[in-house]
């Protein structure tokens, strides 16, 4: 069962809003926490366990993390002792603190990473004639374990900075982590954005249930029509990679960075237009990304919680460890302002992009795909007066639609690139790729039928490039900060219905499902 | 006060920080400009910023900031 399934979108969900409506306030969360635990079950068996164990221990050292604190007594006892009182406090929390992401992440680590750690050690052992030394060891893992470990981390040290305080409800706790709408792809919570919601209880309201609705519709819309079909070819260029090259690749770097962005995106408008149904507000993860000046800004406008994740909870704690701030002092102090300011903060940036390349999967290429955007956004940074002075120099207006357009051009090829090696099976297989892009361009390509042997036919093509217009109108319409939904909500109720049936019809009838059509699998899912 | 407002000066001059109070949300004070500010806070103060305390409201403008600083200073 997924998001896209019917057993989900006419079965499990209204059967999950029914029961949710029909129960008392208080009860409500119960019916989301067994739907979520019913939909993970569906999904990953037994291997709930997993989710059990992260659930009760993220329970028990959040509140453990608490308890020390509030333990600690300081009535009557010297200026000195309190000062040595709280150091220790201090030492056991950072403990305790350890001791909880190290259950998290141990689990993560292990389940998702041991393979590829047991097969580079033993090709590393293979080259000087050992023999393989540990065991292949491939674990199944949990439906949205990367997505879950996160936002347990996330609780574990926003309680330890006491951001927020220790959760002793248990259900509330379990169901900010595992909320059946978030689990496969996220976004990646906060406990502050949603857990107390979660627990609320509304009662279902028309306005949330339509606007739900809308938006699980426009997820569809960009799942079914356009992600869906373009898997088809994305598969076939880069399952058989070494047939192909030049155009043709090029071609399948660009369809599979749609692909990705209709597949995620459109995902997450469904898990958006979920939580509104039972008003509850998800974070968006997509602000238009393809609109975006430069990787940094990219960045900001794709995969947003992921982002944030990474500058709260990996970008900040590094930049403040003692050695790290030390380091900032001498490169400002030797290598000039603009310059020292950059390459301090090279070594927390280092680390986030070390982390969102791993967090993606085990290959070389997520590696690969990390450190690229570490080098283009180090380099974005440390090039950016020198730039600016070289356009004023050269008297070029940067807010020209002429430079505009230069800027996005070369965003696009930036994120072409890096998405091919992100795609790619392996690393070899993307070098191979990327290479094969100048070794073997050919014209000829684009007149002699190939492009028709891809796995997509004229009408395939035309219905992609409809749902692509379909979604840069909005795209556009939204950064000028316009609601459609708010607008569409004005209408009169036939015009109303005749866009939302238009948009249901479309989706029946463009949708690639059906004989011919592989049911493609939701991308991020598989992270 | 008169020492933040000489580091803020030296680190990114040009604002008039005794007035401005939207330097992140209005990214007058970019994420270089934090890291370079905090371990000249950290010494000039004797105070200890943790990952916590890495939010705009923190920093958004002087007055801001000097609350932060003497919140540390309590701890």
């Amino acid at each position: 069962m997924t998001y896209t399934s019917i057993l989900y979108l006419f079965i499990f969900l209204p059967g999950v809003m029914l029961l949710y409506q029909l129960a008392p306030g208080r009860h409500r969360y119960k019916v989301l926490l067994a739907g979520s635990w019913l939909f993970f079950l569906s999904l990953s068996g037994k291997l709930i366990i997993y989710l059990l164990i992260s659930t009760v221990s993220v329970h028990h050292i959040g509140l453990w993390l608490s308890s020390c604190k509030k333990d600690l007594d300081l009535t009557g006892v010297s200026a000195e002792e309190k000062k040595s009182l709280k150091a220790a406090c201090a030492v056991k929390r950072r403990r305790i603190l350890w001791l909880g992401l190290g259950i998290q992440l141990g689990m993560l680590v292990v389940l998702k990473y041991s393979g590829f750690f047991s097969d580079n050690v033993n090709h590393l052992l293979k080259a000087v004639s050992y023999p393989n030394l540990l065991p292949a060891m491939k674990f199944a893992l949990p439906i949205g374990i990367s997505f879950y470990t996160l936002q347990a981390v996330s609780y574990l040290a926003d309680v330890y900075y006491e951001k927020i305080p220790a959760d002793d409800h248990l259900g509330r706790l379990a169901l900010y982590l595992t909320f059946f709408p978030i689990l496969m792809e996220g976004p990646i919570c906060r406990y502050s954005q949603t857990a107390n919601a979660l627990t609320e209880g509304k009662p279902l309201e028309y306005k949330n249930v339509t606007y739900g609705f809308q938006r699980i519709l426009w997820g569809l819309f960009k799942k079914l029509i356009i992600a869906d079909r373009l898997n088809l070819l994305v598969e076939t260029v880069f399952g058989s990679y070494k047939q192909y090259g030049g155009i043709v690749v090029i071609l399948g770097a660009i369809l599979y960075t749609f692909q990705l962005y209709a597949d995620f995106s459109g995902c997450i408008d469904m898990t958006i237009g979920t939580g509104e149904i039972f008003g509850i507000t998800i974070p968006e993860n997509f602000r238009q990304p393809f609109f975006s000046k430069s990787p940094s800004e990219f960045w900001r406008r794709w995969h947003i919680t992921l982002g944030t994740w990474l500058k709260d909870y990996i970008f900040y704690p590094i930049s403040l460890t003692a050695p790290v701030k030390k380091f900032g002092k001498n490169s400002r102090a030797k290598l000039g302002k603009h310059v020292g300011q950059v390459v301090a903060s090279a070594p927390a940036l280092f680390g986030v992009w070390i982390c969102n390349g791993f967090w993606h999967g085990t290959g070389w290429h997520y590696l690969f795909f990390g450190i690229y955007y570490f080098v283009l956004i180090l380099l974005e940074n440390l090039t950016e007066p020198y730039v600016i002075k070289a356009a004023e120099g050269l008297k070029i207006n940067r807010n020209n639609v002429l430079y505009r357009i230069f800027q996005s051009v070369k965003l696009l090829i930036i994120v072409f690139i890096g998405e091919l090696f992100f795609r790619a099976e392996t690393m070899t297989a993307g070098l191979s790729m990327f290479r094969s892009i100048f070794t073997d361009f050919d014209t000829k390509v684009l007149t002699n039928g190939t492009l028709l042997q891809l796995g997509l036919s004229y009408a395939d093509y035309t219905a992609v490039f409809l749902g692509f217009l379909a979604v840069l109108t909005v795209g556009i319409i939204h950064e000028r900060g316009i609601s459609i939904r708010d607008k569409i909500s004005g209408y009169k109720i036939p015009v109303r219905w005749t866009l939302y049936y238009g948009a249901i019809l479309l989706v029946i009838v463009l949708g690639a499902y059906g004989d011919g059509y592989i049911p493609a699998k939701l991308i991020y899912a598989g992270f | 006060m008169n020492k933040l407002l000489e580091i803020l000066n030296e680190i990114n001059p040009g604002i008039d920080y005794e007035t401005e109070t939207r330097l992140i949300d209005d990214a007058l004070l970019d994420s270089f400009s934090i890291l370079s500010l905090i371990p000249e806070l950290e010494d000039a103060f004797d105070i200890s910023i943790t990952p916590a305390d890495m939010i705009p409201v923190n920093f958004n403008s002087a007055n801001a900031i000097w609350s932060m600083i003497n919140r540390l200073k309590e701890d």
